[in-house]
């Protein structure tokens, strides 16, 4: 039995005030192994590492139990505290006392015994624990960047300014993502395009940038510094080495389709660039409408192009590429308002969404910057904004606020009284949201210096009347129904993950919320880490966030990733699995199951009644291993085994807590 | 009918002669005569007289898929008959790579569905010693009685009531022509009155009939899926299982391994025949493929190689009510 010692940390009140620290040490010195046991107040602190440290050498100790917060907290700080005291880090145990126990316990009579128990389980383990080695891993220097919105854009812009090559990994035919699709920013009211296109200028001209777009991430193995990721250039139909960018294609192109980058509002040709500041300026051909693909004829962009740079025949381009770090930056889809059948949204074509009443705005917009009515195309004389359409709702929408609404609304209402002062602009809301510099100065701006008139409440119909529309609500300040006619209504709806997301998430195996936003892997301490190393989020991916802020996220993101790829090696998982060739039958279901790709088979010999013969067994590559364990549970004869987490180890975890009751 | 299988077996034993003495095989699993007329057991035939003892007929339940592992590793190639059931278990022991099918002749005969000598017994209210039969098509005539005869569906085994395909698949020729699949055929009628129980009585029952089990590990032994090297049962680090004969060991064995031949059970039923005190071992496995298929959809284990086995695979529409 090798000689443990354990380690008891108060955390402040966090522990202690729920747990009986003394009774726990006093259990603890009568476990089998156990030749020390002591407390502190702050484990963590230098001091309470040096306690650790000197009494390994006191003490002569073998293996050491800390009970402290969770081992995601404080289990590195302990590692290299036992290790700097001449232990393997892999000697330590972990008996997590906070979050499993003092923290959801208020009874010290049920949470003292817990404590008792979880301790007794760690040792256990620990006198089963075995030295383990990581291995050190080469970083390769290239980061992706997946999502070529502001903060993808910026992010890709942060990471090649340090010296290193970005490849940024855009799915649409230009980047700029939503912030392009936007006529102005708040609260300085910036033209967005005026801000935006100098960054997609500079994505394009970097040395370092290596732009895809018209591409999608397929297929991402590996690991941290070892990303192997497939991604899939789609086919331009266009020789980008030839085009010119001069327009001729898609002037003459005959087939039109509802325009994305309009919001469906206006038109687009088949052959098209998104907007005329598109980076590339390279236009696709959508090969869906294609009236040559759907139908054999027509070829007349070819015939037109004076750079002969058509080509039909192009074909998706696969790229198979290695990337150290992986920087995810997909931003947000507007939420799809069908449900909300009551404001008329798809049924009038004068209710529209904020995103779709934005481009009313821009010149190259479905209306060349005009603000009028769809149905009639006058300018409007009375306009109503409904705010936290989806957001909020907890019976058919999203429970949490979408955070831009309430100023891109007060900005869309003070554009909208720049362009047509004579029109007026009601606002429904139920709370205004303006926290952020300069944000409750611009809404008290539009209030007060642009007359927009903001109603506290919420709109229960929308419907037609004669020619406009009749908006039936509630003030909810002065409890009456309220009736307002108006000319248009916009639609503030939630800002939503985008549809793809989850599919994106399991790719990269990364967590996300209920919602499908990905998850950062601490709220506050870890905001733009995933809980998977090596990948990065910014911007509205991982949830509804302005423009300063996906630019501040992706700075910080880009941030971490080049520590990342500054470092020469990285540590691997010690935590591996193992196979044990004399018991493993070969069936290679281990194989199958691994996420990382790391199991494989390989030949081993064996002596069979005097004959050699050789047959396959599985084995484990240990830089590829993450540790998740999923192939030591599809193995029935017990043949791989994760180190640090070994079957007898959880089974003697498991016999230590019974013994307790 | 007599004549028919005297064909049959003229058949099937000039087909296999042709490869043994050849040498294409350096051996010929197969069936010969048990004891009794109504046994038939594995025959190992490596020369022209140990043919001249193989036999087919309404007897040869044995699955002799299981020996693949172990004869391989002393011969080169091996030549076997198969049932519906039994190539299904070969299909599964090469997707698990326990054997290599390049090292393999499977001969495939179609399965009309084997008799139960316990139902002979029954319906006769004889002695089997004392009784005799006569096949015909669909027809069984009992000797020894005053002629009486009886539908073969009601006299075969519980497993080849509920076989969809009898008939054998992905072997390299069938010797017989084929019976067609019986899909009509209840497969989880068992399954679903023992779920309709309540479970305080169904733990009842399993614990009624795991009293009973002798631990001798037969059920194991005689399946074509216990393909480890070293069972679980007899590990000792860490060890799961205790050598007491206590029925919750019991439990613990028959679950474990019902479990760990989840995805592959091919229904051969050879543990339910092999065991000496009659534990209903095939609800057991019953119970797992009916589950897998509602969970994960239409899965037979063996039926078809190119289908990937769903309980190795993950489709991101897999149900995950655990994590949900």
């Amino acid at each position: 039995m090798p000689r443990i010692g354990v380690f008891i940390c108060w955390c402040g009140t966090n522990i202690a005030g729920t747990v009986e620290i003394e009774q726990v040490v006093n259990a603890a010195r009568s476990f089998p192994g156990v030749v020390y046991a002591g407390d502190y107040r702050y484990l963590c602190s230098e001091v309470g590492q040096k306690l650790i440290k000197d009494t390994i050498k006191k003490e002569n100790l073998e293996r050491v139990v800390v009970g402290t917060c969770s081992p995601r907290m404080h289990e590195v700080t302990f590692r290299k505290a036992v290790a700097e005291a001449g232990l393997n880090p892999y000697l330590l145990e972990v008996a997590n006392l906070r979050e499993h126990c003092s923290w959801v316990h208020k009874d010290p009579a049920e949470a003292t015994p817990k404590a008792i128990a979880l301790v007794r389980a760690a040792v256990s383990k620990a006198s089963l624990d075995e030295p383990l080695t990581a291995l050190m891993l080469d970083v390769e220097k290239r980061a992706l960047v997946i999502g070529g919105g502001i903060a993808g854009i910026q992010a890709a812009l942060d990471i090649a300014d340090s010296g290193y090559t970005v490849d940024l990994v855009e799915k649409e035919p230009s980047i700029g993502g939503r912030m392009a699709q936007l006529e102005k920013t708040f609260p300085t009211l910036d033209c967005a395009a005026c801000i935006l296109t100098p960054k997609m200028v500079e994505v394009a001209q970097h040395p370092n940038i290596n732009l895809l777009t018209y591409s999608e991430v397929e297929a991402v193995s590996g690991f941290v510094g070892q990303f192997d990721v497939r991604i899939r250039s789609r086919a331009r139909s266009i020789d980008p080495s030839k085009c010119t960018g001069c327009g001729i294609c898609y002037e003459k192109c005959p087939a039109k389709v509802p325009s994305e980058f309009d919001m469906e509002l206006g038109k687009r040709k088949v052959i098209y660039v998104p907007f005329p500041q598109a980076v590339p300026n390279i236009p696709v051909i959508d090969r869906e409408n294609c009236l040559y693909f759907k139908r054999g004829r027509c070829r007349i962009c070819e015939k037109e192009c004076p750079a002969e740079a058509i080509d039909f025949e192009q074909q998706d381009e696969i790229i198979e590429r290695r990337y150290g770090v992986i920087l995810v930056a997909t931003g947000f889809d507007s939420m799809d308002l069908t449900g909300y059948g009551e404001y008329g949204y798809g049924q009038h074509p004068d209710v529209l969404s904020a995103l779709q009443f934005e481009r009313l705005f821009n010149a190259s917009g479905p209306t060349a910057g005009q603000v009028v009515r769809l149905s009639n195309g006058r300018p409007p004389q009375r306009v109503v904004f409904i705010q936290c359409v989806g957001s909020r709702d907890i019976a058919r929408g999203q429970n949490y606020c979408s955070k831009i609404c309430c100023m891109f609304t007060s900005k869309q209402a003070i554009l909208l009284k720049e362009k047509l002062p004579e029109t007026e602009a009601y606002i429904f809301y139920i709370d205004l949201r303006t926290a952020g510099k300069g944000y409750e100065e611009f809404q008290r701006r539009a209030a007060e210096e642009y007359g927009v008139i903001y109603l506290r409440g919420s709109v229960g119909k929308v419907f037609p009347e004669g020619e406009r529309l009749l908006v039936r609500g509630v003030d909810s300040l002065s409890g009456r129904p309220l009736e307002i006619e108006a000319d248009l209504v916009v639609l503030a709806a939630a800002s939503v993950p985008r549809r793809d997301a989850p599919e994106l998430a399991r790719l990269m195996s990364i967590n996300s919320d209920r919602y499908n936003f990905f998850d950062e892997a601490h709220p506050k301490l870890r905001p733009v880490e995933t809980h998977t190393a090596g990948i990065f989020i910014a911007g509205a991916c991982q949830a509804p966030k302005d423009i300063p802020e996906a630019v501040a996220q992706a700075g910080a993101a880009a941030a971490k990733a080049v520590t990342l790829l500054s470092k020469e090696k990285l540590q691997s998982e010690a935590c591996v699995a193992k196979v044990d060739p004399a018991r493993c039958s070969g069936c290679l279901h281990c194989e199958a199951v691994c996420p990382y790709g790391a199991i494989a088979a390989t030949e081993t010999e064996e002596r069979v009644r005097g004959e050699l013969l050789t047959r396959t067994v599985a084995e484990v590559n240990p830089a590829l291993c993450q540790g998740c364990g999923c192939c030591t549970m599809t193995c029935r004869s017990g043949s791989v085994t994760l180190q640090g987490y070994t079957d007898e180890q959880m089974l003697a975890e498991v016999d230590a807590l019974c013994l307790q009751r | 009918m007599a004549e028919r299988r005297i064909n049959n077996m003229e058949k099937i034993r000039t087909a296999v002669a042709q490869d043994l003495l050849s040498g294409r095989i350096d051996l010929l699993l197969g069936w010969e005569k048990g004891l009794y007329w109504w046994q038939s057991r594995p025959l190992f035939a490596r020369n022209s007289e140990d043919l001249q003892r193989l036999t087919w007929d309404s007897f040869c339940v044995a699955n002799l898929s299981g020996y693949l592992q172990e004869e391989l590793k002393e011969n080169k190639k091996i030549g076997i008959l198969l049932k519906g059931c039994d190539s299904r278990a070969l299909n599964r022991l090469v997707q698990d790579q326990m054997v290599d099918r390049e090292r393999v002749v499977a001969y495939g005969l179609p399965c009309p569905g084997l008799l139960d000598p316990r139902l002979l017994k029954q319906e006769a209210g004889l002695e089997l010693t004392a009784l005799g039969i006569e096949e015909g098509e669909d027809r069984v005539t009992l000797t020894g009685t005053k002629g009486k005869s009886i539908a073969r569906e009601e006299l075969l085994l519980e497993k080849c009531r509920r076989c969809h395909h009898p008939d054998p698949v992905g072997c390299d020729q069938l010797l017989l022509p084929p019976v067609g699949s019986r899909e009509d055929r209840s497969r989880f009628h068992q399954v679903t009155r023992l779920e309709e129980i309540p479970a305080e009585e169904r733990f009842a029952y399993w614990s009624s009939q795991f009293e009973r089990c002798l631990r001798c590990y037969a059920c194991r032994e005689a399946c074509p899926c216990c393909s480890c090297r070293e069972c679980f049962v007899e590990q000792e680090e860490p060890r799961w299982l205790g050598k007491a004969h206590e029925n919750s060991e019991n439990f613990i064995y028959h679950l474990t391994r019902a479990f760990h031949s989840a995805g592959r059970c091919v229904e051969c039923g050879e543990c339910q025949r092999v065991c000496p005190v009659e534990l209903p071992l095939m609800e057991l496995s019953s119970k797992i493929i009916k589950d897998i298929n509602e969970l994960y959809g239409e899965y037979q284990a063996g039926l078809d190689t190119e289908q990937d086995p769903p309980l190795l695979t993950y489709q991101p529409d897999d149900p995950a009510a655990f994590v949900e």
